[in-house]
């Protein structure tokens, strides 16, 4: 037995697939673009001593269908993956978790714990029949629709500014958390698909994931979107023009580019 | 003294961290002498005197927070679990872990005591048993000739240039010290797999 699988044990068991769901088992979705293994993991909340934060534990668990050896080999280099991205965010000023440990041997990774709520909750358009629980919310948080939403937009340009592509951006993956005497601000989360590249295309094929998944989630969003391309705009600077059209492109295609020539 | 307890490694190897704050440390440069002559010693004798300094000796103005060290001394003992640990003892593990490079000497120039260190943080890394923490207690306070300081003082002491400098933080704003902090802590657990 091995001290991480103790950890994991002892953990409270909170989703399969998605790290954004929270502990009352939100029924998982499953965007277009997660392929299967950003499904193939747990994740927990565990505490590693007594008197410290809780973390987030994600277990990427042994997959009987594959070879041990490649297993082993794939895993590490997710969660190595995983693990310099979000530094790298983090050496750039993004927002993301902290990381809090590695085990790459058995698939762990322990991120911070986010106390707050995803984007995706405090925006209209969830589960019919609660219409009022967003607006409690929002109030909760002292928040409103257009702050975040540029907060979206400011988070996703620092974000591609450091040459990171989220590659899974959805309003499930952005979670607020409120901080006392200030704005609440705004964390990105769930890096599982993420890597690093300079290409427009690349850039531009993230916003437009994004804005996909703003459209079948929340009805009538097309102004939300645009105030998040706005800030997104403002932030990028002279980079801007050339991630606006290539977005056009992308716009008329879709997200995978033609296999023709 | 503190003392971390990681409940997830009992049965599988140690899960206790004792730890001291010692600022100002009086005798760093003859600690450092003692662990280099230690090392070298033979027979039953070396063996005592080895036992006699088995502590990480940590520079304290190196680390940023309670979490920073936490972090890094929970990354050392998972690696003793697992047989990886990829300097010789447990105790320089932590020193390694710590650095941002692969060079353990640099890790140990670096973090661990040298002949200027002011104030030090004492590491014993162990099974959790009652009798052991008294034990370990008395044989920090033969080897360190300093005022023990609740850990909480840690961050007074903190020097951030130094920090920033060894993890390549140019641009960040000076007075910006979480930021820092939040990003040598996840320096810190993902060293095992750094580039």
């Amino acid at each position: 037995m091995s001290a991480s699988q103790n950890l994991i044990d002892s953990a409270l068991f909170i989703s399969q697939g998605a790290e954004a769901a929270s502990i009352f088992l939100l029924p998982v979705i499953f965007s277009p673009d997660n392929d299967i293994d950003s499904i193939g993991q747990k994740v927990y909340k565990a505490q590693l001593t007594s008197n410290s934060s809780p973390i987030l534990l994600k277990h990427r668990f042994q997959k009987q269908y594959r070879h041990p050896t490649l297993d082993a080999s794939l895993t590490r280099s997710r969660i190595a993956g995983e693990a310099r991205t979000l530094l790298r965010c983090l050496r750039a000023g993004v927002n993301v978790p902290g990381i809090r440990m590695v085990d790459a041997t058995n698939g762990v990774l322990g991120i911070q714990w986010i106390e707050g709520e995803s984007v995706r909750k405090l925006l209209p358009g969830e589960a019919e029949g609660e219409d009022n629980e967003e607006v409690d919310l929002l109030q909760e948080y002292g928040i409103s629709i257009d702050e975040i939403m540029n907060l979206v937009g400011t988070e996703i340009a620092k974000m591609h500014k450091a040459d990171v592509i989220h590659g899974d951006l959805t309003t499930s993956n952005m979670m607020i958390r409120p901080i006392k005497s200030s704005q609440a601000e705004l964390i990105l989360i769930d890096f599982g698909l993420a890597f690093q590249s300079t290409l427009t295309e690349d850039k531009a094929v993230d916003l437009y994931v994004l804005e996909r998944a703003f459209l079948s989630t929340h009805p009538d969003s097309e102004p939300m979107f645009a105030s998040v391309l706005a800030a997104y705009e403002q932030r990028m600077g002279n980079d801007w023009a050339a991630i606006k059209s290539r977005l056009d492109d992308v716009r008329l295609r879709g997200r995978k580019r033609s296999m023709v020539g | 003294m503190e003392s971390f307890v990681f409940d997830h490694v009992r049965g599988v190897g140690s899960d206790s961290a004792y730890v001291a704050l010692y600022s100002p440390v009086a005798n760093a440069s003859a600690i450092r002498k003692r662990i280099m002559d230690a090392s070298k010693m033979e027979g039953e004798e070396g063996e005592r005197e080895r036992d006699a300094i088995n502590f990480a000796f940590i520079d304290a103005t190196l680390i940023t927070s309670r979490l920073h060290l936490q972090t890094a001394i929970h990354q050392a003992i998972l690696a003793e679990s697992q047989n990886s640990l990829r300097t010789k003892t447990v105790h320089s593990e932590i020193l390694f872990a710590l650095n941002p490079t692969n060079n353990i000497t640099e890790a140990i120039r670096r973090y661990g005591v040298s002949d200027s260190s002011r104030a030090l943080l004492v590491v014993h890394i162990g099974p959790g048993h009652r009798s052991s923490l008294s034990e370990t207690e008395n044989k920090m306070k033969k080897a360190v000739e300093g005022v023990l300081k609740p850990l909480g003082e840690l961050e007074e002491l903190t020097d951030w240039q130094r920090i920033k400098k060894y993890h390549r933080l140019n641009t960040a704003d000076d007075e910006d010290h979480a930021s820092v902090n939040d990003f040598v802590i996840s320096a810190v657990a993902m060293k095992t797999v750094m580039q």
